[in-house]
């Protein structure tokens, strides 16, 4: 009995790390494989520097948009019951498992100059921050409502009582107590944003300076020149991570503040 | 409970080794623009089309491939010199041209109508052949300037020409066998011959391949006067010039 439980402790430990490793390795060989001086020598090529431009640009754009449109969509779903509720939820988490190739497609159907709208938006940056939004929205809305769903009704009915308006209730009270939710759910969004590759070369084509983003970037280097991709790919990787630390802060950050009622305090 | 485990390892290792045994199948890494016409020189080969120079650095990172076929011969021949494939050989020739959807949204009729303000260029990346034999083409004619139009550059041709079928693009500049592909779709503005670049395939077996004979059965087949025919009929050229 002893030495079976040891023996499923080893097994338990070796399978995890494997996981671990193969989690790993890879983001680590990217670094490994080209000397630290070297690296940084490689960012400061154009192509590097244009594609980082381009990414964050673009991705501040439509973050801007998935929070400002999402939330109210977020909040609407979460907060109402309604016939065909379910199928909202789904449509929104729709892109979620969307292969990005059908989102790029979708898109030129739609936004083409050929297409439904018959617009002349491929090509241009604004076609960029659509292929971004479109992919990277349901992380956050999803989280959103799963967020705005977790805030107690009885405080809500209680600030509507005490005579707060559904616009002040909604920016004093909601907003404050699903912050942590929907910094995690942005978070996230904007990470898969950042790394946003099969619909924005569909949708926005690739030009450096204009609508080539990181990942085209590294996708078009790797075929010219390996080292470059290796840098570019090592920049993505530390971007990514300060978003996953920075998350994790927000997150173990928020509940002292929620249980210490400062953000109730100071709304009176 | 340590047999069990065992036997699943086993398991997993079998299937694995399955998945890398090898074939009497060749593993074809071929130009985008081979897509049509490679899989009927060899049905039973396997292959994978993308952007030659992306293919070469696949191949490079040690990818499984038995034989490269390029749109150019630099790609193979640096292969060559790196000690990654076979001496290349020509195997079959090719023509630009300028495409235009069928609508011609822009009214292009020559390549001279590409330095119009405002007019959507795509071409292929500076690495991809295509990409490379399009800048030839505009420094022959001198219209290096239209590059400025330019609004994408794609990583294999296949993909210029679907920007432009789809209507999407004013232009692009394909190989003449690809724009046969969607004669519905696009319309075929042919590039002078003193400003055509010269366009050569060319073949050679991966060093690392493990599959040296399906390898060079394949190459045999495609240099064969049945696998010229089939190419020809694809619109490419034969390989050796009359």
């Amino acid at each position: 009995m002893n030495r079976r439980r040891t023996l499923l402790g080893a097994v338990t430990l070796a399978a995890a790390a494997v996981a671990l490793a193969f989690l790993v390795l890879p983001v680590a060989a990217i670094f490994l494989r080209v000397p630290p001086g070297k690296l940084l020598h490689q960012l400061t090529s154009p192509v590097v520097t244009d594609a980082l431009i381009v990414s964050f640009k673009t991705s501040a754009i439509a973050q801007a948009l998935i929070l400002l449109f999402g939330t109210p969509l977020a909040y609407l779903v979460a907060s109402r019951r309604f016939r065909g509720r379910a199928l909202v939820v789904t449509l929104i988490e729709l892109p979620l498992v969307l292969p990005p190739a059908v989102a790029g497609i979708g898109l030129l159907a739609l936004f083409g100059r050929a297409g439904l709208l018959g617009t002349s938006i491929p090509f241009t940056q604004t076609a960029v921050v659509l292929a971004v939004a479109f992919v990277s929205s349901p992380l956050y809305t999803r989280q959103a409502i799963a967020a705005f769903e977790a805030v107690d009704p009885d405080v809500v009915a209680a600030a509507r009582t005490l005579g707060a308006g559904p616009g002040r209730t909604f920016f004093r009270v909601v907003l404050p107590l699903a912050r942590g939710g929907l910094a995690a759910g942005e978070a996230l969004a904007f990470a898969r944003g950042l790394g946003e590759f099969g619909a924005t070369i569909m949708f926005a084509g690739s030009l450096q300076g204009l609508t080539q983003t990181l990942p085209l970037a590294i996708y078009e280097e790797f075929a010219l020149d390996f080292d470059t991709a290796l840098a570019m790919g090592a920049l993505l990787v530390v971007v990514s991570a300060a978003l996953l630390v920075i998350l994790k802060l927000v997150l173990t950050w928020q509940p002292s503040r929620q249980t210490s009622g400062f953000l109730f305090a100071r709304s009176s | 409970m340590r047999l069990i485990l065992a036997a699943l390892l086993a398991a997993v290792l079998a299937g694995a080794a399955a998945a890398q045994v090898e074939t009497t199948r060749a593993t074809v890494f071929a130009a985008a623009s081979l897509t049509d016409a490679f899989p009927k020189v060899a049905p039973s080969a396997r292959f994978s089309f993308a952007g030659s120079n992306t293919l070469a650095a696949q191949i490079r990172q040690g990818a499984p491939a038995d034989v490269f076929a390029s749109a150019n011969t630099t790609l193979p021949e640096a292969l060559h010199k790196d000690g990654f494939c076979s001496k290349p050989v020509v195997f079959t020739r090719n023509t630009l041209v300028l495409i235009v959807p069928s609508s011609n949204p822009a009214d292009i009729h020559s390549v001279y109508d590409l330095r119009r303000k405002g007019i959507k260029l795509v071409i292929a990346a500076p690495g991809v052949p295509v990409g490379s034999y399009t800048v030839q083409v505009l420094k022959n004619m001198n219209l290096t300037s239209v590059l400025k139009n330019v609004v994408s550059r794609e990583n294999d041709v296949r993909e210029v020409l679907a920007k432009v079928a789809l209507n999407e693009a004013d232009a692009g500049f394909v190989y003449s066998t690809d724009a046969r592909t969607v004669p519905k779709k696009v319309k075929v503005l042919k590039i002078p011959a003193w400003a055509q670049p010269k366009v050569q395939y060319g073949i050679c077996v991966v060093s690392a391949s493990h599959n040296k004979a399906a390898a060079s059965a394949f190459v045999k087949r495609v240099l064969s006067p049945a696998g010229q025919k089939i190419l020809l009929r694809y619109g490419f050229l034969p390989r050796v010039k009359r």
